[in-house]
């Protein structure tokens, strides 16, 4: 079905979608990376060690913490503004994340952690590969 | 029941003698509904269901009526035989069953509809007895502790994440001390709500007080920014926008008291002893710095430097950049 060990290309199909790697799921689901996951679509800001910082909406985070961030409002430290319609930062580099006031945080780690949970068990509950083996009878 | 049928049909072909004669005998252990009943109906001894069943009438009699009509007839019994094992389209049990599957592919099994309905999210479906394997299989998962990180938090007892995580449980506020690429960048006081092995924190309710670091020539003469020094810097950044000589008092003050505080704020991080003797060091530097407002109104001309204050409802923290935690006394 999907191979292992796939490098970090985002399924594309929205910002719900869990990543097709099971190495990434996997760091995902035991660290807090899980969190800012669950903030793709949101609008928040993002905190730079260099003392920059980016406000725009969450396209994609992956398992380590790199973000894609659309319709951005890039701030340096200087407090020079600039308008970027994507940017790309690497998870080294982030500082702080800013979570929106309305998101509740236990439940968007819980729904995050159920939804990796569904793709799991559905790719290996005896599903896809063990359905044709004569051993089925 | 097999047997039955092609026994019956062998009247209507030839035999021959010898093979009957020798055959005969054994018939009737072949049969074992059959009864050698002598006399009655013809018809009750030539029916292969009665309990009359006389084989070696039936054999030899043209009237017999065969129960199954399309049943298979063989010419003897070794071609029986012979079928029976396999003979060239050798019945072997695995060809019985690849056939089989074979004539049933275009159809759908209920059977395979039902293994599919079980893969189903949120489709509660009965377990069909043979889905035993996998029922099983199910049980040893559900058995098997999930982990991810929430429940990896408690695991942490005993260790300095213990500590923090029981920070999380009792609601304890926290003081992070944030990093700069050298040195301390400031600190974030607020409620931890999640954490994980790499320190990184989602935190409520967060004070942050910082300054950004300075770069170049005043990097390079500035003294190590300290917790103490912070707030004294920021205590006189405001008392020199009021200009208020108390306030340094004040300054003096706060700052003597945040020596207890980064005392009781060693939670088995090595850097706090570094930390440790610099507030030492500012016990004495404070009251200096506190008779020279000279050089506090030169930082303050400056416009970076400066100490910032803000709130934040909701920050999460890269766990890279956390210095140490710094649990709140009750």
């Amino acid at each position: 079905m999907e191979s292992q060990g796939n490098e970090p290309q985002p399924s594309g199909h929205g910002p719900a979608e869990v990543t097709s790697s099971l190495r990434e799921r996997t760091i995902a689901e035991n660290s807090m990376v899980i969190l800012l996951q669950g903030l793709q679509g949101q609008v928040t800001t993002v905190d730079l060690k260099n003392e920059s910082t980016a406000r725009g909406r969450v396209v994609n985070v992956d398992a380590f913490m790199n973000i894609r961030l659309k319709d951005v409002l890039y701030r340096d430290r200087k407090a020079q503004l600039t308008r970027l319609q994507e940017l790309f930062i690497t998870g080294r580099n982030v500082r702080y994340v800013h979570i929106p006031d309305h998101i509740d945080i236990m439940k968007t780690i819980e729904s995050q952690l159920a939804k990796i949970h569904r793709v799991r068990n559905f790719a290996s509950q005896g599903g896809g590969r063990k359905e044709y083996t004569k051993k089925t009878k | 029941m097999e047997e039955r049928e092609r026994k019956s049909a062998k009247p209507d072909s030839k035999e021959t003698a010898t093979s009957s004669c020798s055959r005969t005998p054994s018939v009737p252990e072949r049969e074992p509904e059959a009864d050698d009943a002598a006399g009655d109906d013809d018809a009750d001894k030539t029916d292969v269901c009665s309990d009359k069943f006389d084989p070696l009438l039936a054999l030899y009699s043209p009237t017999v009526q065969v129960p199954f009509p399309n049943v298979k007839c063989f010419n003897n019994v070794s071609a029986y035989e012979s079928f029976l094992r396999g003979g060239r389209g050798r019945a072997k049990p695995e060809n019985v069953e690849k056939r089989r599957l074979k004539a049933m592919k275009g159809v759908a099994d209920p059977e395979r509809i039902e293994r599919l309905k079980k893969l189903m999210v949120n489709n509660p479906t009965p377990q069909s007895e043979e889905g035993e394997s996998s029922g099983t299989a199910r049980r040893r998962r559900q058995q098997k502790p999930k982990k991810n990180v929430l429940t990896r938090m408690p695991l942490c007892k005993g260790s300095p994440l213990g500590e923090l995580y029981r920070c999380v449980e009792e609601r304890i506020r926290v003081k992070v001390h944030i990093r700069t690429f050298k040195g301390l960048r400031g600190v974030c006081s607020g409620f931890v709500v999640a954490f994980d092995k790499f320190w990184n924190m989602a935190m409520v309710d967060v004070d942050e007080t910082y300054r950004e670091p300075l770069l170049g020539e005043a990097f390079y003469h500035e003294k190590a920014l300290t917790i103490s020094r912070l707030f004294e810097k920021l205590k006189l950044q405001e008392s020199s926008a009021g200009e208020e000589p108390e306030k340094k008092h004040e300054a003096r003050e706060t700052a003597t008291k945040q020596q207890p505080a980064d005392c009781t704020s060693e939670r088995g991080h090595s850097r706090t002893a570094s930390k440790l003797s610099d507030s030492v060091k500012t016990k004495h530097k404070v009251s200096v710095k506190a008779q020279g407002p000279e050089v506090c109104q030169k930082k303050d001309s400056q416009t970076y430097g400066k100490v910032h204050t803000r709130h934040i409802n909701q920050l999460f923290i890269r766990g890279e950049n956390v210095l140490l935690v710094n649990p709140q006394p009750l």
